[in-house]
């Protein structure tokens, strides 16, 4: 009888090895694929400018240098680049957090005039492309004197509707006996918001965080429109100039790119489960 | 709804002015709540909607402060212009390429990944998001150095197959494809995360029924699992759909619209004459036509929102 057994799951593991040997050596390729490029411009920010143009291509510098970064980090305002992104992307964060917050406890918990036909107005605002939007906004910013300056940056990314979407959603599931609980205890309408439904709220502000800080850290389109000064520029805009001027340097231009990544992934390795969460509602910024 | 149920000591009409003040204190405070997003959202969105509409009937260039009205000139000659029509032609060719092709190689990918044999699961799904991460310009220039013509890696390990070097960014022929090419890598984690989500999620008995009634793996999958995940194809979809005609970032930092205006872009075409070549009627009027092509896109897309929640 054992035997028996042992004979079968010995002939269904035999015939399950080569499938599993395939899938793995697919998946093995797909990592590849996927991580690949970043090692490899990892490799390559160590090389002198001879290695990178070698034929065949050199995974390995043939000796490691640090010209490339020292180059970056001395003769380029890249880590004013670095903390301007830092800065911007840090106080958009909080800004929107805060104002769609505000705005999101309203529409899941209270009662007003207009609030159904308010919120559908926002809601089919999310199809407008952005470049259409881009004009005029830059217009309007211009018009409030805050062309090249960190203001110009944030104060119009401030406004998030998707991030009032998924609070709202998300408050919407929060008993409303603790608000009544709280206000019998004497809290104002703003201590409600601020003590009970913040702290019971922070998964979809953390996931809304992350959406938010991602998407500044990596916007390109705004600060090219609203910035010339150099010393303003955000990472994603400072390497596409590095693009334009140094076409050939890719020891240069592999550096600063790995090093504008590297925060993201670190914060990544850590908040995952958020990263996942947002996806979709990040996605839908267009 | 505390406030109804005053002390019935009051009287009959104190009660109602009671309530009365409180609903409309209540109504302020609610106000209160939503005044600086309303505010921003007013000056940064709505404003600037209505203004492009505006725009797009008007003539000049960014800061002049008198722009002639011109009617629907701009959207006459949009339709006349050779720039525009490469420009249609161009978006239209890469849209109707990339949202195929990343959407069934992420459904592909994430058949792979959710294969019954594979554990890790979770580091996988951390790997498809690595891209995610990277800004599009750090994209960018990670892969003009994997596709320079030459010593790019990419080329020398295609010439290890017997592929001949292709000119990715330079050959207008193949340009599109080369952003194409980062692009997929880009985006392509989304779709897979989403798959994998909506696979995972199907019942694990109907896999079972399906096979016990003799059906092959292949069967199962675009019997059982593809028909299920419907919903989430539809959207993945329309998302891809949606991003691929603002395609900007990657065309603006990798190839600026060229060579000979191959990759330029609708979006390419706003920024430039609104920013560049001083046309700003021109400009906005583009932009209103890509609102015309995204928005019955995106109604699906609210309609699949609205299913799912």
């Amino acid at each position: 009888m054992t035997q028996d057994r042992l004979r079968r799951r010995w002939r269904k593991t035999t015939s399950i090895l080569p499938q599993a040997a395939l899938i793995y050596a697919l998946l093995t390729a797909l990592a590849i694929v996927m991580l690949g490029p970043y090692l490899y411009i990892f490799a390559s920010s160590f090389k002198e400018t001879y290695t990178l143009i070698s034929i065949p291509p050199r995974l390995i510098p043939e000796q490691f240098v640090w010209d490339n970064y020292t180059y970056i980090l001395g003769e380029l305002p890249f880590s004013t680049w670095f903390i301007n992104t830092i800065l911007v992307a840090a106080l958009v964060t909080l800004g929107t957090v805060l104002i769609d917050a505000l705005a999101a406890y309203a529409f899941a918990k209270k009662q007003f005039w207009g609030r159904d036909l308010l919120f559908g107005l926002m809601l089919a605002t999310i199809m407008i492309p952005g470049a259409l939007l881009l004009i005029p906004a830059f217009l309007i910013t211009n018009q409030l004197g805050l062309l090249n300056s960190y203001g110009g940056l944030i104060i119009p990314s401030l406004a998030n509707v998707l991030g009032v979407f998924l609070l709202r959603q998300f408050m919407q599931t929060l008993p409303v006996e603790l608000e009544h609980a709280a206000r019998i205890d004497g809290c104002s309408d703003f201590g409600v918001f601020w003590r009970i439904i913040m702290p019971l709220s922070t998964p979809a502000l953390a996931t809304l965080s992350i959406v938010v800080f991602t998407a500044q850290w990596n916007n390109l389109v705004w600060p090219l429109v609203v910035l010339n000064n150099k010393n303003l520029y955000t990472l994603p805009l400072g390497l596409a100039l590095l693009r334009s001027e140094f076409q050939v340097n890719y020891g240069i231009t592999s550096a600063a790119a790995f090093l504008s990544v590297i925060p993201l992934i670190v914060v990544f390795i850590f908040l995952q489960r958020y990263f996942l969460e947002g996806l979709t509602v990040g996605a839908m910024k267009g | 709804m505390t406030s109804a149920t005053v002390p019935s000591k009051q009287s009959n009409i104190e009660r109602v002015r009671f309530w009365q003040r409180s609903a409309v204190r209540r109504n302020l405070t609610a106000y209160l709540f939503i005044l600086p997003f309303v505010a921003l959202f007013a000056i940064f969105n709505i404003g600037p909607f209505f203004w492009a509409l505006w725009l797009s009937l008007l003539r000049g260039d960014l800061v002049s402060p008198v722009k002639p009205f011109v009617g629907f000139q701009n959207y006459a000659s949009l339709t006349t212009d050779n720039i525009t029509l490469q420009v249609f032609r161009n978006s239209l060719q890469y849209t109707v390429s990339v949202v195929p092709i990343t959407v069934i190689t992420a459904l592909a990918l994430a058949f792979l990944i959710g294969n019954r044999l594979v554990r890790f699961k979770d580091f996988f799904r951390a790997v498809v998001f690595f891209p995610l991460l990277a800004s599009a310009a750090a994209t960018a220039q990670i892969w003009s150095y994997i596709l320079a013509p030459r010593y790019g890696i990419l080329t020398y390990l295609l010439g290890l197959v017997g592929i001949p070097e292709i000119y990715w960014l330079s050959n207008p022929s193949v340009a599109l494809y080369g952003i194409l090419l980062v692009e997929w890598w880009r985006g392509i984690g989304f779709h897979i995360i989403l798959f994998l989500a909506a696979m995972l999620g199907v019942p694990e008995e109907l896999h079972e029924a399906a096979r016990i009634d003799g059906a092959s793996a292949w069967q199962v999958a675009t019997r059982v699992t593809i028909p299920l995940m419907r919903p989430v194809i539809l959207f993945s979809v329309v998302m891809g759909t949606i991003w691929a005609f603002q395609l900007f970032d990657t065309v603006f930092v990798l190839t600026n619209g060229g060579p000979v205006h191959s990759t330029a872009t609708i979006v390419w075409y706003i920024y430039n004459h609104a920013f560049r070549y001083g046309q700003v009627g021109m400009a906005a009027a583009m932009g209103v036509v890509l609102l015309l092509i995204i928005m019955p896109i995106s109604f699906v897309q609210m309609r699949v929102l609205g299913d799912s929640g």
